[in-house]
């Protein structure tokens, strides 16, 4: 029979673990997208600026603070790797990143009262790069925590995939933050007024608020709560292991490379509002199409951890990326079968649900991986590196967005041969049924091909199984013998006293 | 001495009040600093700011009594364009129960399986007919007169381009919109206008009649010169009460009146010397009184 598994972490410490992540989760899935719009139509509303040259150069701030989140990525998992305090070597960077983050965030809201448009440009790029830097320097140390929350493979495995569940639904918190601060504001202030203040981008200044206050006090319940209990490795990482790391351990550069490989999976994003449009029959429905995909994610997160206590996590990724490239190809035969008809949409959106799910994996199953794989680079090497195996992942992730925002639009509005509208009385052109059938393809069988793609690097991965509990086994004997000699040699020096 | 041990839980605590009140400064400070309602002498420039930038007399009621209790939209529903829709709707009423023009059974071929151009003609239509009823009225000071006649012209132009008497609050929002911001970029003028994700023009650049008569780089700026209190409200011996969108408002709600003066120069130049607004306040907010400042006329014509 086999021996029940020891738990070191407390109970609530696995549920404040969650707690910190959604609160991470909550502002930076609020800043991106909501600081776009604020930089767009409010900042610097009313002060006759030239909206082309604005719009240009948020596009630019945009890609400028991704070129340096990627350095500070790296650079933050090479600075935590090195830390060792009393706290660990993640935590004081979650802890004492968090304040100046909440209040940059912040910042990014609060936009100069000038009339110099060149100010006013040079203020956007400072303001949004020092943001990601700071953002980089918490939502890595926060992510690579699940590795050193407990050396127990099965029980890391659990924080990290609940985790894992409460970052995603945090993802979406700030489109409730802004939908209850609205209907708050309407209440006090009377619709008009609400109305006037909205026109003036307060109630996202108000959200934002909203957001970072929850981000602070929900990654401060995390850091009184949570304690790292991997303990850290004396020896120091030089700028050449980091690279190292990153590029030469086999399974953790599997488990990256399924970013790359799977970078295509996300350009149903791009189309879903021409699908909404044209083949829903309203833009509207575009909320109502990414919706139940939201919640069969949310669903699909929970799911793995069950999948993960029957097989390891190499066969729940590949069972995943099936199941995924399956569900997208019915969607996309069922669609062009039955043809799309307004009173299909119901199970349409069913279908949506069900192609959600596949995302739950890639949302918790490489972070299960990687801790894994600092378990094995630490067997290997005597280093543990959590921070330079997530940064590295992140890196990686990066590049992959990068190129999914380039392919996306490509098909799109290349590929599918998509007619724009030249008649200002009509918003959306009527196509032809060879780009609403592409339109369906980037919708379906495109990323259905590469969640294939991001399967195939994991048939290389093998830290499962025998080997993954042999390492396991050894690390736990080496960390107890080290602490026997650390008891014995700090016994000896209070008998030389 | 044995070193302190760093206590997690009190900087927790004091992170989060710290960063909470550092917040609350931030959000303060930016919403006083954008929110115009606070400040009568804010509310007085941004009334006028509206009309004079893009003649938007329709935009810059949002700023007045009209809409204290509700949206702006919701008077004009109430007041004029339910009336026209429903049979037997008196404004103030419920619509429950009655049958209207909206009706989607109302609703034709051509309504069905428009694309957007027939709006478009529509829109273009009734833009003729904005421009003669702004000539008319030379300001949007009788909006009742504006609103009562437009909607007429609409629902009979609809029914003539879409050959059913279909009509609904959003037929007339959007026409009336449309044709209160093309008025603006007569005065404006427009750029090159390009698909943004295909690259296809989709308009060209016109000169505004702004630019025409003050240069390329014309730049308007709005001074509030004096602030008077308006002793016709607050003194008890006149009987003068403003009204809001739901008739006279209560006297006791009042808590401030006042006459704003507001001088409006372009390039430097003087344009407009000074209009007189006049603006109320209930609980914090400022709101232009439009019965007592009811004529804007300068402001629309100005140019000319």
């Amino acid at each position: 029979m086999d021996e029940p598994k020891k738990k070191y972490m407390k109970k609530s410490e696995i549920f404040t673990f969650g707690i910190g992540l959604f609160g991470v989760a909550l502002l930076t899935g609020w800043m991106p997208d909501y600081t776009q719009t604020y930089f767009a139509d409010f900042a610097f509303k009313g002060k006759g600026f030239d909206a082309g040259v604005i719009s240009l150069n948020i596009s630019t701030v945009f890609l400028v603070a991704g070129i340096i989140g990627a350095v500070i990525e790296l650079v933050t998992g090479f600075l935590i790797d090195n830390t060792r305090t009393k706290l660990g070597k993640a935590k004081p960077w979650i802890g004492f990143g968090a304040i100046p983050m909440a209040i940059v965030a912040m910042l990014v809201f609060a936009a100069p009262n000038t009339s110099n448009q060149t100010f006013a440009i040079v203020w956007m790029y400072f303001i949004y790069s020092l943001y990601t830097a700071v953002g980089c320097a918490v939502e890595r140390p926060a992510e690579c925590f699940g590795a050193l929350c407990s050396p127990e493979p099965s029980e890391r495995s659990t924080a990290i995939s609940i985790a894992s569940f409460m970052k995603s639904v945090g993802q979406s918190g700030g489109m409730v933050v802004v939908m209850v601060v609205g209907l708050i504001m309407k209440a006090v202030m009377g619709q008009q007024q609400f109305k006037n203040a909205e026109a003036q981008g307060l109630d996202l200044v108000i959200s934002t608020a909203v957001c970072a206050f929850g981000f602070i006090l929900f990654v401060m319940i995390f850091f009184i709560n949570n304690k790292e209990r991997v303990p850290y490795t004396r020896e120091k990482v030089s700028l050449k292991d980091a690279v190292k790391v990153v590029f030469t351990f086999k399974n953790l550069l599997m488990v990256s490379l399924t970013k790359l490989t799977g970078f295509g999976r996300g350009v149903y994003g791009t189309v879903s509002l021409y699908i909404a449009i044209y083949l829903l029959g309203s833009k509207d429905l575009k909320l109502a199409l990414l919706l139940p995909m939201g919640i069969g994610t949310a669903v699909g997160t929970l799911l793995v951890n069950f999948v993960l206590k029957k097989f390891s996590t190499k066969q729940t990724y590949i069972l995943f990326c099936i199941y995924g490239a399956s569900s997208l190809a019915i969607l996309y035969f069922v669609a062009t079968g039955i043809g799309f008809r307004s009173e299909l949409i119901v199970p349409f959106l069913i279908l949506n649900f069900f192609c959600g799910l596949q995302h739950g994996n890639t949302n918790v199953t490489p972070n299960i991986m990687i801790a894994d794989c600092v378990d094995e680079i630490e067997y290997k090497t005597g280093k543990r590196q959590e921070g330079l195996a997530y940064a590295g992942f992140g890196l990686f992730a990066k590049v992959a967005s990068a190129f999914t925002k380039a392919l996306g639009p490509w098909l799109l509005y290349t590929w599918s041969g998509y007619m724009a509208s030249t008649n200002a009385n009509v918003a959306y052109a009527a196509q032809s049924d060879s780009t609403l059938n592409k339109f369906l393809m980037i919708y379906t069988i495109i990323p259905a091909i590469f969640v294939i793609l991001q399967g195939v690097p994991i048939l290389f991965y093998d830290m499962v199984g025998e080997k993954k509990e042999m390492i396991t086994k050894a690390l736990m004997e080496r960390r107890a013998r080290a602490q026997e000699q650390n008891s014995g040699s700090q016994a000896d020096e209070q008998g030389e006293v | 001495m044995a070193k302190k041990e760093f206590n997690a839980k009190l900087y927790g605590i004091i992170a989060i009040i710290l960063v909470g009140a550092v917040l609350a400064v931030i959000t303060f400070s930016t919403f006083t600093s954008r929110y115009t309602a606070y400040y009568e002498d804010r509310v007085a420039t941004t009334y006028v700011k509206t009309i004079v930038e893009t003649g938007d007399g329709y935009n810059a009621y949002k700023n007045t009594l009209l809409s204290k209790d509700g949206k702006f939209g919701d008077f004009i529903r109430k007041t004029y364009l339910y009336p026209a829709i429903y049979e037997g709707y008196y404004p103030g009423g419920s619509t429950d129960g009655l049958k209207g023009l909206n009706d989607k059974s109302l609703k034709g071929e051509k309504t069905l399986n428009d694309d957007g151009s027939l709006q478009g003609k529509l829109i273009n239509t009734m833009y003729t007919y904005y421009e003669l009823l702004l000539k008319k009225y030379g300001s949007w000071d009788k909006y009742g007169d504006i609103f009562t006649e437009y909607i007429k012209v609409l629902k009979l132009k609809r029914n003539e381009i879409f050959g059913d008497t279909y009509f609904d609050d959003e037929v007339f929002f959007t026409c009336l919109e449309a044709n209160v911001s093309t008025y603006g970029q007569k005065l404006t003028g427009t750029e090159d206008e390009f698909d943004k994700n295909t690259g296809v023009q989709t308009s060209f650049a016109k000169k505004g009649i702004y630019e025409e008569k003050y240069g390329e780089d014309y730049k308007f700026t709005y001074t509030a010169t004096d602030i008077l209190d308006n002793p016709s409200v607050t003194d008890d011996s006149t009987s003068y009460v403003p009204s809001g969108a739901k008739g006279p408002v209560d006297i006791e709600d009042i808590k401030g009146s006042k006459i704003i003066t507001v001088q409006v120069k372009c390039n430097n130049e003087v344009v407009i010397d000074g209009i007189d607004i006049a603006v109320v306040q209930i609980g914090k907010t400022w709101y232009v009184d439009t019965v007592m400042s009811d004529d804007t006329s300068p402001l629309y014509n100005f140019y000319k």
